[in-house]
């Protein structure tokens, strides 16, 4: 007989009780990796986006963290296209958008973009229906193909957001997870129906590479010192693309909540991994000093216990994780969701899960089997 | 007969057991020996010492004053008593103790895991023992399925696992009745003589410690009598 079939046969004692406390750490766990799944989920796609398009630089408002509350000039983008070393330097303009369905009555959130018709954002579009924007419309949308699935909209028919009835003139598809669960509009009449004429959230900028380009940093500096004709500052905070999604406000946010519920779930799964290791010591005193008598070492009888607890903390990992995979795939084919994140979880996310199942294992059962330890190997005749 | 100090294999000296609980003097300085494959058994009313001795002979718990000797170290002295009950000492116990999870072949292996067998010289290992005890035929059982005397065997089986020199038996057949008790004290009594492993017994009774070649009477933590079979032959 193997050591280890000797702890599962002594969990399998108490089958409910075994399966309660790896349902509790599988909750933890699944938790855990689920939030952590989708922040992590968010933060590449936001990364491969940048990457994929080749930007090199975002700019926003000074003092802003992301492009939804950035609020800056359009001309700024002019300025940025006239720097040494940029090759693009697009306006954009971003709005989040709630989109009622008129069947149903449920609205969803959708992430609107205004671009330039013409512009380089639109060279990675797939047309899959209809045809794409063209210069001087204004009552015109280009629907992602994840959006447009979730709406069952084509191109012909009508799309109302913010009251204004739009023409779906096409739908692409894009490698962008929330580009493709968006959609697109003329900057000029996205400005006009949102009351932000002249104004834009970002500019996305593309630079020459080579030997003689300067270099990221450079033109960071040289965009972050524009000023209009009249010598004012155009307020612009321009980041290298990677350093911008990885500071952006949402993805903080998604990360710092996921990684709270990890503590909190951390604490509630030893607290519970804790009850029930310390219930099974104190019921199995007797059988512990007779251990002791035959003579099992202190360092065994904390392997035991510690062991126990691994393989309960470890089930529950296996639980989480497939709870957390299967969770995740549901969320992410929600409506409200779909087109912000994929809905697959990293296998670094999976492995962070079971670092987790682990430290609750050894919260749990450390003080358990050091008490277990202690108990004298005279106990049983004692108190025979 | 004085024995020769190389057959002496366990010897206590001004033995005294205070347990801080109620200031219970147990043990008051008990001396005596016991000799390589002896068969003793230690007698006395309920509170007398006799478990307090077998605990300290058998290295569960320590002194409050005396000492004892294990083949002439003493056990105060050694750096590791589990390692020496692991590889010296057995137990049988009054309830048995198996653990009711394991089949009486897993039992028997428990002691094992302190040795250095591989897990198939384990499995090996248990049904020899479990044939020395004539349990091979229910070595796939559980505890709960075998009968009082079954498990006894059982205990005694693993109890023998690291093959010790000593062998402890706390009210080895308390639990048995008195058919069952024979059965066991007969196996015992074959086990000494085949393997002359020492035994020590702690009873009650007196057609248990008739079996023993020695009856130390244990009275108020002292030892009242020491008596020999022989002796008790002569005077008869």
């Amino acid at each position: 007989m193997w050591f280890s079939t000797f702890l599962l046969k002594n969990l399998l004692r108490r089958k409910t009780r075994t399966l309660l406390t790896s349902c509790g750490v599988a909750v933890a766990v699944g938790t855990t990796v689920a939030l952590l799944g989708l922040s992590d989920s968010f933060e590449r796609s936001t990364l491969s986006d940048l990457a994929q398009r080749g930007i090199d630089i975002i700019v926003v408002e000074k003092g802003v963290l992301d492009q939804l509350s950035s609020d800056l000039r359009e001309s700024a983008a002019e300025k940025i296209r006239e720097l040494p070393g940029v090759v693009e330097a697009e306006p954009s303009l971003v709005e989040l958008v709630g989109y009622t369905d008129p069947n149903t009555g449920n609205t969803i959130n959708v992430l609107l973009q205004g671009w330039r018709p013409g512009s380089f954002q639109f060279e990675e579009f797939e047309i899959v229906e209809g045809r794409s924007l063209q210069p001087g419309e204004t009552k015109a949308i280009l629907l992602g193909s994840t959006l447009a699935e979730n709406v069952k909209k084509h191109a012909g028919d009508k799309f109302v957001l913010n009251e204004e009835e739009l023409e779906v003139v096409g739908v692409f598809r894009s490698f962008s997870t929330f580009e493709s669960g968006g959609a697109v509009m003329p900057l000029a009449a996205l400005q006009e129906m949102s009351f932000r004429e002249g104004s834009v959230t970002g500019v996305p900028v593309i630079l020459e590479h080579g030997p003689d380009a300067p270099s990221v940093e450079e033109v960071v500096a040289a965009i972050n010192q524009l000023k209009d004709e009249e010598g004012r500052s155009y307020n612009l905070h321009a980041r290298p693309s990677q350093e911008y999604a990885q500071e952006s406000l949402h993805l903080k946010m998604a990360h710092a909540m996921a990684w709270m519920t990890s503590f909190i779930a951390v604490f509630v799964g030893s607290i519970g991994m804790l009850n029930t290791m310390i219930m099974s010591v104190v019921e199995r005193i007797r059988e512990i000093s007779i251990l002791r008598a035959i003579g099992w070492r202190k360092s065994r009888v904390v392997s035991m216990i510690l062991g126990e607890s691994l393989i309960l903390s470890m089930l529950g990992g296996v639980l989480g994780a497939i709870g957390a995979v299967i969770l995740v795939r549901l969320l992410t084919q929600m409506p409200t969701v779909a087109g912000f994140m994929t809905g697959e979880i990293a296998p670094v996310v999976i492995a962070k899960g079971f670092i987790l199942a682990f430290v609750v294992g050894v919260l749990g059962g450390v003080f358990p089997a050091y008490r277990a330890a202690q108990l004298m190997p005279s106990e049983g005749l004692r108190s025979e | 007969m004085i024995p020769n100090a190389s057959d002496i294999l366990v010897r206590t000296e001004h033995l005294t057991k205070i347990y801080p609980d109620g200031h219970v003097n147990a043990l008051r300085d008990v001396s005596l020996e016991i000799r390589r494959g002896e068969y003793v058994a230690i007698m006395g009313p309920s509170g007398s010492g006799k478990s307090t001795l077998l605990s300290m002979l058998g290295a569960l718990d320590r002194p409050t004053s005396g000492e004892v000797y294990f083949e002439g170290e003493p056990l105060s002295r050694m750096s590791n008593l589990d390692r020496f009950r692991s590889e010296k000492i057995g137990f049988v116990f009054q309830s048995f103790y198996l653990l009711p999870t394991l089949s009486a072949l897993e039992n028997v292996q428990i002691p094992m895991f302190e040795g250095k067998l591989p897990p198939k010289e384990r499995v090996e290992r248990a049904k020899e023992l479990l044939a020395a005890v004539n349990m091979s035929h229910r070595a796939d059982h559980l505890p709960t399925k075998l009968s009082v005397g079954e498990r006894q065997r059982v205990a005694i089986a693993r109890s023998l696992a690291n093959d010790p020199v000593l062998l402890f038996g706390d009210e080895p057949t308390g639990n048995l009745d008195t058919k069952t008790a024979d059965t066991i004290l007969a196996l015992f009594e074959r086990l000494h003589q085949k393997s002359g492993v020492t035994l020590v017994i702690v009873t009650h009774s007196d057609e248990v410690a008739a079996h023993a070649g020695r009856t130390i009477h244990i009275r108020d933590g002292q030892v009242a009598e020491d008596i020999y079979a022989e002796q008790v032959s002569k005077s008869a």
